[in-house]
């Protein structure tokens, strides 16, 4: 059960699931020394199960916010170990209809997640008191979900990034929980690789950009942290789902893939063999 | 705990106007037991130059008699005193020698170049690799209070007694709030004219 | 390896008390191992006109302590038609962490405000609950490079006083003063740690009888998102209105 809670383990195979990016035990960093949890071993306790790793797993989601609203993007692998188990996968989920939420790490909490979302809905609906849940509430409900179950050691091993629009005030909200029940919000937002490959692209295309962002040049900029995200992430898949979330209200996009060059690399210089 | 936590202490240096001054705390313990108040981990080099060495007491003495064995060594092959700056990589070569069984020392180097009266500091980590700074370093148990400090206080161009202030604030304050490094302090300040050592009454808690 | 419930989101909070003011600041930055998730993510919160409360160490855990305090402290003011005292919310404050003794909050608090007399306040925090009133109080990632630069301007410690019939006493200083303070902390630690910057946010609470001259000059000089009351329209419980917060916002470093 070598499994840790941080993401550059999640989805690898086991044998090797230990060392991360850099060759370093994962589950030696970022631990807090002495603070080992231990549960209270009761009689039934064999009967009790809790996620302590995922099995099955979904990679980074990105996020953006543009002028009118936010863009999110997903692949559509879920991988088993480092097996690409699941090819058409849905990792972008409509909540209400200004609120789209992306999963990173494990489908079938994502998918109990997904439940808990489609109840709490429907409950409001049948208030029948004219008010609906805007993205700022169900990014409230998410993380309070979360964080309680981290709290009970049996958390769900996710990542999400809430995106979404309030109808009436015109307010974007883009934001991040993920098992521990950590929370921000930022224009820019990529869990697991993405927070390391797309994230760096993320803020210079959008961050420093000058003039406001129009739908078109979001999807561009979308395009490209994908497509970066393929060439450099194993358990990534060029088939993705782009979810637009504005005022007048959300849509997520067919799968579609980009271009991309696998040409010998020789010639090109930071791949090559020139010494110059 | 690290080896370099074993005995404790501390060592800034800053440069100023047409002058330098370097400092270090006077505690040696055992741990958490303190020991000595009168262990001086700043040595002089030459009559402009002096080295600070915080970390393990036993590879400061090693190293207090290796440089000096060394100056001498180049003293008597060049005929002239060693320059600041040469010194410096002396210190860093000394040290990646032992790459691979280290000195337990992270050194701190100040001084004035005796052609131009220029200021020098720099400080090592303990294989010797070198810092070059335009404004101050630390060193030893103390050094992250006394980044904290040196960051506030310090400006450019201070004259001598303005420097001795700043430098002796940043120490004084910075090894008060950590548990391994005070118990006295002592100053040098170097100056194209003189040298001037100053003894600091401090906290002996 | 067992799921370990805890992670550390770097970023360093501070709070100095004056005579009739209090001011209570935190870097924006949240971040987790080299990464940096937000640029601006709060970390010090106005609880009512007389208490602002900092707190920093796991996000999640200040977050949900926060969100306790304030409910609590909406409850006492339904039970007993006033607004709590600072001492009340800091034994508040130190029941709630100590409650969680064997599963800690991972937060380190500071409260700041103004006391009973009028009078500026801080409280320091452990995450178990242990406090003390203090006059200035680091906490946080930079602490170890900001209490000792406190030390020494706060409470004049390593200083001869020019008159020493008249020595200095701490928790006098101007605002002005105590803000230059503030910022001077902020920068340098931006400087020499890799967890603080982006930006700097400085809660300032004041008593009816503070100078607010300070501010103004700011006010002066700054943009409007520089500087912004924070203090919103409430129920009047103490009458009259006396003690106004502050927010003002300054750039940090971003690298």
């Amino acid at each position: 059960m070598n499994m840790s809670n941080n993401f550059t383990s999640w989805g690898r195979p086991f044998t090797d699931a230990k060392m991360d990016m850099y060759g370093g035990d994962v589950t030696q960093r970022y631990q807090l020394g002495a603070q080992q949890m231990t549960v209270p071993d009761d009689k039934f306790s064999e009967g009790v199960q809790k996620t302590q790793q995922p099995i099955v797993t979904g990679t980074s989601v990105i996020g953006l916010k543009f002028k009118d609203g936010i863009m999110l993007a997903a692949d559509n692998l879920a991988s088993y170990g480092s097996l690409a188990r699941f090819k058409d996968i849905q990792r972008l989920y409509g909540v209400g209809s200004n609120t789209i939420i992306g999963a990173a790490g494990d489908m079938s909490d994502f998918q109990h997640v997904q439940h808990q979302l489609d109840t709490l809905i429907t409950d409001e609906y049948c208030h029948d008191d004219g008010h609906s849940l805007g993205p700022a509430q169900i990014y409230e409900y998410m993380s309070t979900l979360m964080y309680h179950r981290r709290s009970q050691l049996n958390p769900l091993w996710n990542a999400f990034v809430v995106g979404g629009v309030d109808p009436k005030s015109g307010e974007s909200t883009l934001a991040y929980v993920d098992l521990l029940g950590t929370t921000y919000s930022a224009p820019t937002i990529g869990t697991g690789y993405a927070s390391m490959i797309a994230i760096p692209l993320l803020r210079r295309l959008v961050e420093d950009r000058q003039e406001p962002l129009n739908k078109e040049d979001a999807l561009d900029i979308i395009k490209t942290c994908m497509k970066v995200l393929f060439y450099r992430d194993a358990r990534s898949l060029n088939k993705f789902q782009v979810a637009t979330i504005t005022k007048e209200g959300s849509e997520i996009s067919q799968s579609m893939s980009v271009d991309t060059e696998w040409g010998f690399a020789e010639g090109i210089r930071g791949y090559g063999g020139q010494t110059q | 705990m690290s080896i370099m936590e074993y005995n404790g202490g501390s060592v800034v240096a800053m440069r100023g106007k047409k002058c330098v001054a370097i400092a270090g705390d006077l505690r040696l313990g055992n741990r958490n037991m303190s020991l000595a108040a009168n262990f001086e981990k700043v040595f002089p080099i030459t009559q402009k130059l002096y080295v600070g060495l915080p970390g393990l007491a036993t590879d400061v003495l090693t190293l207090r008699d290796t440089f000096r064995f060394r100056t001498n060594m180049y003293k008597l092959k060049e005929g002239r005193e060693i320059e600041p700056n040469t010194f410096a990589h002396l210190v860093s070569s000394t040290l990646y020698e032992r790459r691979w069984s280290p000195y337990f020392v992270e050194p701190v180097v100040a001084g004035l170049d005796p052609n131009n009266s220029e200021p020098f500091i720099a400080a090592t980590d303990l294989i010797g690799c070198l810092n070059f700074a335009k404004d101050f370093v630390v060193s030893g148990t103390a050094s992250d209070k006394m980044f904290g400090m040196a960051e506030s206080l310090w400006e450019p161009d201070l004259e001598a007694e303005d420097l001795f202030e700043t430098v002796s604030q940043t120490l004084l304050n910075g090894v008060d709030r950590d548990a391994l490094s005070g118990w006295g302090a002592v100053v040098h300040l170097i100056t194209p004219e003189k040298i001037i050592t100053r003894s600091l009454k401090s906290r002996m808690d | 390896m067992s799921f370990s419930p805890y992670t550390q989101n770097g970023g360093t909070i501070l709070a100095i008390a004056g005579k009739d003011f209090c001011v209570v600041a935190g870097d924006t930055r949240q971040s987790e191992g080299f990464s940096i998730q937000s640029r601006y993510e709060t970390k010090v919160w106005r609880l009512n006109e007389k208490a602002t409360i900092a707190a920093n160490g796991f996000a999640a855990d200040c977050k949900q302590l926060v969100k306790r305090v304030k409910w609590r402290l909406e409850t006492y003011k339904h039970a007993h038609n006033r607004e709590m005292p600072l001492k009340s919310i800091a034994r508040m404050v130190q029941t709630m962490l100590y409650g969680k003794r064997f599963f800690p909050f991972y937060s380190y608090v500071i409260i700041g405000g103004i006391d009973d007399d009028g009078t500026g306040a801080v409280y320091g925090f452990d995450p178990v609950g242990s406090y003390e009133r203090e006059t200035c109080r680091a906490a946080g990632a930079a602490q170890s490079l900001l209490q000792p630069f406190l030390d020494n301007q706060i409470y004049f410690r390593n200083q001869q006083p020019a008159d020493p019939t008249n020595p200095p006493i701490p928790g006098t200083l101007p605002l002005d003063n105590v803000l230059a303070i503030v910022t001077d902390s902020f920068t340098g630690a931006t400087e020499r740690h890799i967890e603080v910057g982006d930006a700097l946010e400085m809660y300032v609470v004041t008593n009816s009888n503070c100078d607010l001259g300070a501010l103004q000059q700011i006010t002066q000089s700054a943009t409007k998102t520089d500087l912004e009351q924070v203090a919103r329209e409430e129920a009047e419980f103490n009458g009259p209105k006396s003690c106004k917060t502050f927010k003002l916002l300054r750039q940090l470093k971003k690298d």
